[in-house]
């Protein structure tokens, strides 16, 4: 029951938060890109939460950046997830050479630095959405690829299987049909796991100024408010606090969905390793 | 043992080799990227030249040949940006970096193993799921703005800590007095990253403790009357430490990250403002050389993690030569 609640919390604010991003022309007071008042105006009637350096209205950029984070978390961890479920069900369902050599790639990209790599690419890159989507999604399938792997090996193990296999049935038949369908509860459970970090380090890229300059994004807005010493003049507490309360909303949603999904499948995800 | 040696030497190599690549493959032109961006005042000689002075001209195999050269010499050139030579920058960075991941790895598996502990003990209780619904939340929240938060409230407001770098600018402390400065420095930073990354420690104790705490042999030594202390310690932490260990290898190479991000916020002289400052100033050289360095130091970091893994849990040993 307990869990059932959290995770209608979760869904409730990712649909408000969807149709925040989808309706983002008509919500917003007005357009981001523009200059529509005043540098660094304080909160007021017209500008909820102020201005920034540029005379752009905090409030509507704010608004805007929910289609920016969404975007890149759902791309990034569609990407992932697709290699991972390819990686780890191939690895785990063929077994010998094939197993070898997929999983010494998974472990060569487990190795590699995390950031600095993804910090290089970005900076070389110009950070579109779909460039920064790419970088976080090929860096980040190796650990889910694992698991999903160790996962189709006890399923190919299982009795039902055999019999399966023993009245003719294809290896396409059998993963299609009864190892993708048993591993469907985990891949959604670590798909929305990798949203919520893709949408972590979405907004730690345009904190350290790699994003796309042009585009609005919660991590952005936080780059500029610190470059223009925002602590030293206290607007951080209407220009940072408000777009790190939204990521914080966001993952916590994402979290609440996985875990009271979690629950109700009653799957142990810890050992999985 | 030599066949981890040889994988984490192939990866070294795979590093080098993508640092050479990464710049080249994307688009752009070199001289953008060399020069910055006021490339149209110049002649079609003086952009030739500076090509071959960088030997943009020849053909690639000599251009790697010209990188490795660079690469194990002594001299690695001046950031144009920063006007210092690249190797001291980096030399300096790598120090501050280290001691940064170093003291907050430190106390997030301290701090996050006791609380994961705790929690199993009293599994199903209200303590317990305060930590774990704690915990969760401080996973979901964004580490740079942690650190702000702590910056603005801590530093900037009740000034209680220093707002900037990592030792007291223009005064010359000794001794004493100048690890107290240091520490003093690396308090807020490291609270942040700590607060950051509890919940995969936290969660994994857990998990493995609960595990344990079933376990037939543990229940039997309740019954021949061991005490419990003897139990906690001896029977069960040091069984479930060794999922921790996994977590703490599959972590380091993280750690490292969120340092990069949390140091932008303090201005920490550490890999990560200078990746910052050459990312802002487009100083591609030094960004290449940082990189290089931050991923080896991964690299190294999780070999000697995968080290003390096979001396605490004798069993892989045997599964490496399969």
């Amino acid at each position: 029951m307990r869990s059932k609640i959290i995770g209608s919390i979760g869904v409730t604010i990712l649909v408000l938060l969807v149709l925040i991003a989808v309706f983002a022309e008509s919500l917003a007071p007005y357009s981001p890109y523009e200059q529509v008042g005043t540098t660094f105006a304080r909160p007021s009637a017209e500008h909820w939460l102020g201005t920034n350096d540029i005379g752009q209205d905090i409030f509507s950029e704010l608004i805007y950046g929910t289609r920016n984070s969404l975007a890149v978390g759902l791309l990034s961890a569609t990407i992932a997830m697709t290699i991972a479920v390819l990686v780890g069900v191939m690895s785990g369902w063929f077994g010998g050479k094939l197993d070898r050599i997929l999983m010494k790639v998974t472990t060569v990209f487990l190795t590699i630095p995390f950031l600095p790599v993804v910090i290089i690419l970005a900076a070389f890159s110009k950070g579109s959405v779909w460039s920064m989507s790419i970088i976080l999604g090929v860096m980040s399938w190796p650990v889910v690829a694992r698991i999903l792997r160790s996962e189709t090996i006890k399923i190919k193990g299982s009795n039902y299987i055999h019999m399966i296999q023993g009245m003719g049935a294809s290896d396409f038949y059998v993963i299609r049909y009864h190892v993708f369908r048993e591993l469907l509860p985990l891949i959604f459970y670590r798909g929305i796991i990798r949203v919520k970090s893709g949408i972590l380090a979405e907004s730690s890229m345009s904190f350290l100024g790699l994003g796309n300059p042009a585009a609005k994004s919660w991590g952005s807005i936080i780059y500029y408010a610190q470059s223009s010493n925002a602590l030293l003049t206290g607007s951080w507490i209407w220009w940072i606090i408000p777009p790190g309360l939204c990521i914080c909303l966001v993952s916590m949603a994402l979290m609440m969905v996985a875990y009271s999904f979690e629950e109700r499948n009653d799957a142990r995800m810890e050992d999985k390793l | 043992m030599k066949k981890r040696i040889g994988h984490y030497l192939i990866i070294l190599v795979i590093v080098i080799v993508a640092n050479f690549f990464i710049p080249r493959l994307l688009p752009g032109s070199p001289i953008k990227t060399l020069i910055g961006e006021d490339t149209g005042q110049m002649t079609a000689e003086e952009k030739m030249g500076i090509l071959d002075s960088y030997h943009l001209n020849d053909p690639i195999t000599v251009q790697f040949g010209y990188y490795i050269k660079d690469l194990f010499s002594d001299d690695w050139g001046l950031s144009f940006s920063k006007r210092q030579p690249i190797k001291d920058l980096l030399k300096s960075a790598a120090g501050w970096t280290l001691l940064l991941s170093s003291v907050s790895m430190f106390f997030s598996i301290v701090i996050g193993c006791c609380l994961g502990a705790h929690s199993a003990r009293k599994r199903k209780t209200k303590s317990d799921l305060n930590l774990i619904l704690g915990t969760t939340f401080l996973s979901s929240i964004p580490p740079f703005w942690v650190a702000i938060l702590l910056l603005a409230v801590f530093g900037a407001q009740l000034r209680w800590f220093p707002t900037y770098g990592a030792y007291s600018m223009w005064s010359d402390k000794q001794g004493l007095a100048y690890v107290l400065d240091v520490s003093y420095h690396l308090v807020l930073p490291v609270l942040a990253l700590v607060l950051t990354s509890l919940l995969p420690y936290f969660t994994t104790t857990r998990y493995s403790v609960l595990k344990i705490i079933n376990e037939d042999y543990i229940k039997m030594a309740k019954i021949r009357g061991v005490p419990d202390h003897t139990i906690n310690v001896r029977y069960v932490m040091h069984n479930a430490i060794i999922p921790v260990f996994t977590m703490v290898m599959l972590d380091v190479g993280y750690l490292l990250s969120g340092s990069i991000l949390i140091e932008t916020v303090f201005s920490y002289p550490g890999l990560g403002v200078l990746m910052r400052d050459a990312v802002t100033a487009r100083d591609y050289p030094l960004i290449q050389y940082t990189f290089l360095i931050s991923s080896v130091l991964t690299i190294i970091a999780l070999f000697l993690a995968d080290l003390c893994y096979r001396k605490l849990d004798p069993s892989l040993e045997g599964a490496d030569e399969k």
